[in-house]
């Protein structure tokens, strides 16, 4: 049993963190305004990328970066439509979210072809592999079997709470989300920031999806990001906004899907597919006990035009 | 005014779909087939005889399902983007029914397609009583109940109806399956959806309950104010479109694919959304839409042999029909563009 | 910090002209601001002051014209510039982030400090230098929500001084203020004047007007009439130029109607304690044939009155009787059914359905009806529908290219009088019209007012709701002063004590 809570807080840590690329994603999009709901298409897309890159330099870490560009991209394409030509941003969401898979499988059996054999790809090490660790403490393993991602995704929850709270741009940058016309008044690029943010989102839409297939899984499926992108939408109004309240979503949700995975393993008298659903019902439920308290951006959805009268 | 607005809508869809297919010839150019070639292909797979055409409706058959399911809930502000895992829901309910019910023929058939449309109702209504009463975000709940609903297609597959050692349900009995239409390989579930997009116009634009629930999908606030029931419209759009994206997946089951099996309905829910605006949330709009996008895959395939052109070429000139289509009616309604359209006007007056 | 003698001019605007599409909003404008002055524009809505100041501000950019700072010609391209240049502006709606604090608020977009951190404690300082230099005391660490629009008001003062400007530009800074605050904002305004600021006064005011400028630009459809100073002219004198004509007394003849009672509010409250958005212990009646105005300042329990007495809201104690029985079940629906109508406050927001058309919106709470549908609403008939359109389109003069025109494309005015003519048209007991003609022009406010009049002698009773003072003498047969959620006082509209009732609108 000790061994089994062990093996759940871990996998809680690893599973918590592409969804907290997600998240942070649509916080810094939300956070300018744009309410993003094609993050599941942009992580679909580095997750691709990732996996290609990674197989063909066998550097996982370049596979990241390479998921991070497609993903800024790609929501090139949903910034253009919704910051410049105005487009609604929850329809536009949803282009992508169809847009961005297809591409991805497109690509994919491009490049190998509509044989059926999965190629698969060597994961990225974990500290503790990488500095020849042998101890199987669990505060070891904690801390140190966990890939560089792992860390990242971490290290910029902290950044991002930073960032919002005590630096000046980051003030600015909220102030987009809340008030752009007040934003423009005091010399705030308005505009600038929120093409910034479908840079970042785009980037960390993108490393999350990558995480996928450079951290987790030695293949790629269509559909293998299997929802965390919408999660993620979840994780960002469950953490209302903060940077913070969404690393704490998503352990939540992180724990969820490690908790259904290890659910599996041990029990094999119920069908596996109603472990599977615990992420997806978890979310549901979270979202129906903390209703609808209106917060977040005032100005998010909202298209916003220079000189109107 | 009114006529330039529906010019647009007819305009920016036709322009998306050419600009999308050019870049889809260059695609296929720089994959070393000729363009033209496939073209040809995918209009013979897709249209060259009856056969093929059979075929192609009946791919569309479903896809108009969940199309006039995005239509109808969009048309009431409501964004349900559920209509797969409702879709699946009624198949499911179908399936019990055609499988298990002591009677089989047509009493099953009508027996699974109220059955189906009710499940498919039901399980949207969940969303929609959390959006009503919790004040909840539709867009998430609904996708989220569409994994759960695949994950519970999955037991039913490969658990409850197991059938033998694959991993399916039992096929639906031959006498409830659904008679084919003229012939064709399309059955009569085609036609149904015709109807129910007909229905659905009428619906909407010759009845003052379709009225009221377009004017509270536009200005919710303004619909209250005058006196309509704006919670009851909501739950109503809900539940119907849950409805008509059931009664989709019970004919489906009953026509078309007959078992339940890994990758049943995958996709169509957000095929049906795409399509829907496409259509701007036209349902006779949207049921040409989704023959058209039906042709493109059944093209694909046919093309895919001929050529070597992967089939999911097909997807990507859809996913850039719907890219643009957004993109281009946004900026139709740009100021500048209008201006610039006037101004241009006005030089060739 | 130049602080120049009382004659110095720091501002010129010469031949501003700036037109919207084909519409003037201004013609040939000229106007100039001296160091140390309160130099006040002058005109009613609608006469270009606003796009004025925005062309200053670098919101918007002149058609043609020129601006010269402190001698200078420059171009202001954008907000920014204008700060650059030492112009600071608090606008009509306050530019504050809602969710943030005051400090935040202030320090927004701050360039002048190097570094990534906000350095807290040195920005502190400088602003409560400010504060106290200016005597605009403020809770640094508050949320902008928790403030009242007072003190918001000056937390955008002092955003502006903290930018260094020279030039303030107040936009009708009193129109949502109490006397009192009022009678603050005037002594910064003279502390402002003493240390060589400059202010740019926007207002219709005449009383305040009078009271706090050096001089006084009149502007009238959107070109100046003339710049005086102060003392030159007398107040009449100069709302007389202001609108161009005599200001007349009330040219509609009073009634005195105490005819059947059409509603009734028996001790009503709503968020009692919510002084801006609540009810506190309201009692009053609308009989037939008589006009009841609602005076006050924006913000005192109007908005909830008028959801209250069309159903949208239900009261937390107290009782409402329509036509002599009593309300038990609160939605607006219910009481349309009981012929209540309704000029809603916001005509975008919840009288019209803009992506529909102008017949639909005619029609919008009548499809049941047998005139335009079959079978209880199961087929509209279409081709009635549009007639109907037509006829009301002639009838209420509502200029549109069609009755198919999209309602969110049509003019202000022409908006509020689709929404008059499917409210009149339904014969209401009682109508509660909500500021229904805030941002009209004269035409429109006048058909506006003719025809309600005629549906008051028609025998409707109607509930009028405005922040147009003059709109209320205009056409109340009995006019209530509303305050902080209470009624202050009744009057008589016949030669109604208006020194009385503007202290009570004060809460006096």
């Amino acid at each position: 049993m000790g061994s089994f809570i062990a093996n759940l807080l871990l996998a809680t840590v690893r599973m918590a963190s592409p969804l907290i690329f997600l998240s942070l994603a649509e916080l810094y999009s939300q956070r300018a305004g744009l309410v993003n709901i094609g993050i599941e298409g942009l992580a679909a897309i580095g997750s691709l990328t990732g996996f290609l890159i990674s197989l063909i330099t066998g550097n996982p870490l370049l596979g990241v970066l390479a998921g991070a560009l497609a993903g800024i991209l790609v929501n090139m394409i949903f910034a253009y439509a919704t910051i410049t030509l105005c487009a609604e941003q929850i329809v536009y969401g949803m282009a992508i979210n169809i847009f961005a898979p297809a591409l991805a499988a497109f690509t994919y059996r491009v490049y190998f072809g509509s044989g059926s054999e999965l190629v698969q790809v060597e994961l990225m090490g974990t500290m503790k592999s990488m500095f020849g660790i042998k101890s199987d403490n669990f505060f070891v393993n904690l801390f140190l079997d966990q890939t560089p991602m792992v860390y990242l995704a971490y290290i910029l929850v902290i950044v991002t709470a930073i960032y919002f709270t005590r630096t000046k741009s980051g003030l600015n940058y909220k102030a987009v989300g809340e008030y752009p016309k007040a934003a423009a008044t005091l010399g705030i690029n308005v505009i600038g920031i929120k093409y910034l943010s479908c840079i970042i989102c785009g980037a960390l839409a993108g490393i999350g999806g990558a995480y996928l297939t450079t951290c987790y899984s030695k293949t790629y499926v269509d559909g293998n990001v299997a929802g965390r992108g919408f999660i993620a939408l979840a994780a960002v109004i469950f953490g209302r906004w903060s940077s913070g309240g969404v690393l704490i979503a998503c352990l939540f949700f992180g724990f969820c899907d490690a908790l259904q995975i290890r659910l599996q393993l041990v029990n094999n008298t119920l069908p596996y597919q109603f472990f599977q659903m615990i992420p997806y019902v978890a979310t549901v439920v979270v979202l129906a006990i903390i209703g609808a308290k209106k917060a977040g951006p005032r100005a998010s959805g909202q298209p916003y035009r220079k000189e109107e009268r | 005014m009114k006529r330039n607005g529906i010019g647009a809508l007819v305009i920016v869809p036709l322009l998306s779909i050419i600009i999308s297919f050019l870049i889809g010839c260059m695609i296929i150019a720089a994959l070393g087939a000729n363009p033209a070639d496939a073209m040809r292909y995918l209009l013979k797979g897709s249209f060259g005889n009856m056969r093929n055409i059979g075929t192609t409706l009946s791919r569309a058959t479903p896809l108009i399902f969940t199309t006039l399911c995005a239509c109808f809930a969009y048309r009431c502000g409501v964004f349900n983007l559920g209509g797969e895992g409702q879709f699946i829901i009624g198949a499911i309910v179908a399936c019990y029914i055609a499988t298990k019910a002591p009677f089989t023929g047509f009493p099953a058939i009508v027996l699974c397609a109220l059955a189906g449309a009710a499940g498919g109702g039901l399980w949207a209504a969940i969303a929609g009583v959390l959006k009503v009463w919790r004040g909840q975000n539709e867009m998430i709940i609904t996708i989220m109940l569409n994994y759960v609903a695949t994950l519970l297609m999955g037991v039913v597959y490969t658990n409850w109806l197991r059938d033998g050692s694959v991993p399916q349900t039992v096929a639906v009995p031959d006498e409830t399956q659904l008679a084919s239409f003229f012939g064709l390989r399309a059955t009569v579930a085609f036609p149904v959806a015709v109807i129910a997009g007909i229905v659905l116009f009428y619906f909407l634009f010759y009845t003052s309950s379709g009225f009221q629930l377009r004017a509270v999908g536009l200005n919710m606030t303004a619909a209250k104010v005058n006196g309509f029931n704006v919670k009851r419209y909501l739950l109503m759009s809900f539940i119907v479109s849950g409805a008509i994206a059931g009664l989709g997946g019970a004919l489906e089951l009953l026509g078309t694919q007959l078992r339940l099996i890994n990758g049943f309905a995958a996709g169509y829910g957000f095929d049906g959304v795409a399509m829907a605006l496409i259509a701007s949330l036209h349902p006779l709009a949207g049921i040409i839409v989704a023959i058209f996008f039906a042709a493109l895959r059944v093209g694909s395939t046919t093309m895919q042999t001929a050529t070597g052109v992967p089939t999911s070429v097909s997807d990507i000139i859809q996913a850039l029909v719907i890219v643009f289509t957004v993109a281009g009616m946004a900026m139709v309604k740009l100021p500048e563009f209008k201006n610039w359209f006037a101004r241009r006007a006005r030089k060739e007056v | 910090m130049a602080v120049g003698s009382p004659q110095t001019e720091v501002l010129r605007m010469e031949h501003i002209t700036k037109k919207f599409g084909s519409v003037y909003a201004n013609r040939d404008i000229n106007f100039d601001v001296r160091a140390g002055e309160v130099h006040t524009l002058l005109g009613e809505n609608g006469a270009g002051k606003s796009t004025l100041m925005n062309v200053l501000f670098g919101l918007y950019q002149p058609t043609e014209g020129d601006i010269y700072v402190r001698g200078q010609k420059v171009k202001i391209e954008s907000p920014s510039q204008a700060v650059k240049l030492g112009i600071g502006m608090v606008h009509q709606h306050f530019m504050l982030v809602e969710a943030m604090t005051v400090f935040e608020n202030i320090i927004l977009g701050d360039t002048r400090s190097k570094g990534i951190f906000i350095d807290r404690n040195a920005r502190k300082e400088e602003i409560l230098e400010l504060s106290r230099k200016y005597g605009l005391d403020a809770d640094l660490d508050h949320p902008i929500t928790e403030l009242a629009v007072g003190a918001q008001q000056r937390v955008e003062i002092l955003k502006a001084l903290y930018r260094g400007c020279d030039v303030l530009v107040l936009d009708e800074p009193t129109a949502a203020l109490t006397d009192q605050e009022a009678e603050g904002l005037f002594e910064i305004m003279n502390k402002l004047k003493q240390e060589g600021k400059s202010v740019i006064f926007i207002s219709h005011k005449m009383r305040e007007v009078l009271r706090v400028s050096d001089r006084i630009t009149i502007l009238r459809a959107g070109q100046t009439v003339e710049t005086v100073n102060i003392g030159e002219v007398s107040g009449e004198e100069l709302a007389n130029r202001m609108i161009g004509r005599e200001l007349k007394p009330s040219q509609y003849v009073k009634s005195d109607s105490s005819g059947e009672i059409v509603a009734a509010l028996d001790h009503v409250s709503y968020h009692k304690s919510s002084k801006h958005n609540g009810l506190n212990d309201v009692s009053l009646k609308v009989h037939r044939g008589e006009i009841v105005g609602i005076a006050g300042v924006d913000g005192n329990g109007q908005s909830q009155l008028a959801m209250l007495l069309t159903g949208n809201i239900a009261p937390e104690e107290g009782a409402m009787d329509l036509k002599n029985s009593k309300v038990t079940r609160f939605d607006p629906n219910g009481f349309i059914q009981e012929n209540v109508s309704h000029i809603p406050e916001d005509r975008n927001k919840a009288g019209l359905v803009g992506n529909m058309s102008v017949a639909d919106n005619l029609v919008l709470k009548s499809t049941r009806d047998k005139r335009f549908s079959d079978g209880n609403g199961m087929h509209l008939k279409k081709k009635a529908i549009r007639s109907y359109a037509l006829e009301m389109q002639e009838k209420y003069d509502i200029r549109c290219s069609s009755v198919e025109q999209e309602s969110r494309n049509l003019s202000g005015g022409n908006q509020q009088k689709v929404i008059l003519a499917r409210e009149l048209e339904a014969s209401p007991d009682l109508l509660v019209a909500v500021h229904p003609t805030r941002g009209l022009d004269i035409g429109a406010t006048r058909f506006i007012h003719d025809t309600v009049i005629m549906q008051r002698d028609m025998g409707c009773g109607v509930l009028l709701i405005s922040a147009d003072f003059d709109e209320i003498l205009e056409v109340s047969d009995r006019i209530l002063v509303m305050f902080e959620g209470q009624i202050m006082g009744e009057y008589s509209g016949k030669n109604p004590p208006i020194d009385e009732i503007s202290l009570a609108m004060a809460g006096k």
